[in-house]
């Protein structure tokens, strides 16, 4: 059973491994912050949280991505430093396969529609919302 | 009125359908393609069947922040109900499911909780047995 205190320090580690300040953390680093082994660390994270921390770090970084090309005018070069990407190249291939278009071409596709520095709700299905858009 | 359909913020649809079907038991009912996301719903075959629980993409950042407080403070957001949870408990943790509370009696009730790899703990319960 994963106790209180244990629960806890997972949910810490998800929270490094979303939210660091100047470069993203390594697994080991995050591993060792959560004073779990290395192994037993990437057992239990995937089993509570479905995916092992390198994934849930990666899915992380294309989440902040699309945000930042939506939400700002920062360079495609500039949003891929900003989630901790070094090379342009690696961060345009993985965008793309993730979200299925470049990062210009997701850019272009939500940016016209935007009102003023607001998600489109095309991003954030709203409770239940979703059920307005099944066409027949 | 009808209560006919809860929801239940998913990180990742696809995920939550294999964890929701294959692992917990429930059938899948809708699958439609909607823009990115899906208006995907699973039913219970021993509950009523025309109950079904949306697996909701949790993209909303404001959703996704709500649902990992509540996982940090170990507050469960849906609840099941069983005939027997001790087996079902072991029958889980032989899937891998990870638990926060084992099935403990909790006044009238039994109760225990466990992470669905989605996001959210679940509660299932058995209720008091019923004298016929």
């Amino acid at each position: 059973m994963i106790h209180a205190e244990l629960l806890s320090r997972l949910c810490r580690a998800r929270d490094l491994l979303r939210d660091w300040e100047d470069e993203p953390l390594s697994v080991i680093a995050v591993a060792r912050a959560s004073g779990l082994t290395h192994f037993h660390f990437i057992r239990l994270f995937k089993a509570m949280f479905g995916e092992t921390p390198h994934q849930y770090r990666s899915r992380a970084q294309i989440e902040k991505a699309k945000h930042l090309l939506v939400l700002t005018d920062l360079s495609i070069t500039n949003v891929c430093m900003a989630i901790g990407f070094s090379s342009v190249g690696s961060f345009s291939a993985l965008f793309s396969r993730r979200v299925g278009m470049s990062p210009s071409e997701f850019r272009r596709r939500y940016l016209a529609s935007l009102p003023e520095q607001q998600l489109p709700s095309g991003l954030v299905p709203g409770c239940l919302s979703l059920m307005a858009e099944i066409s027949d | 009125m009808k209560i006919k359909l809860s929801s239940i913020m998913v990180e990742n649809q696809a995920t939550a359908l294999a964890f929701y079907t294959g692992v917990l038991g429930f059938k899948k009912s809708k699958d439609i393609p909607v823009g990115e996301f899906r208006w995907l719903t699973v039913v219970s075959p021993d509950g009523y069947p025309d109950v079904e629980l949306v697996l909701e993409p949790n993209a909303n950042p404001s959703a996704k922040a709500f649902q990992q407080a509540m996982f940090k403070q170990g507050i469960p957001l849906a609840a099941f109900e069983v005939d027997d949870i001790e087996a079902e408990a072991k029958r889980l943790k032989k899937s891998g499911v990870k638990f926060t509370m084992d099935p403990k009696q909790q006044g009238p009730v039994k109760l225990a909780i466990f992470s669905d790899t989605c996001g959210n703990l679940i509660q299932m319960y058995q209720p008091p047995q019923r004298t016929p």
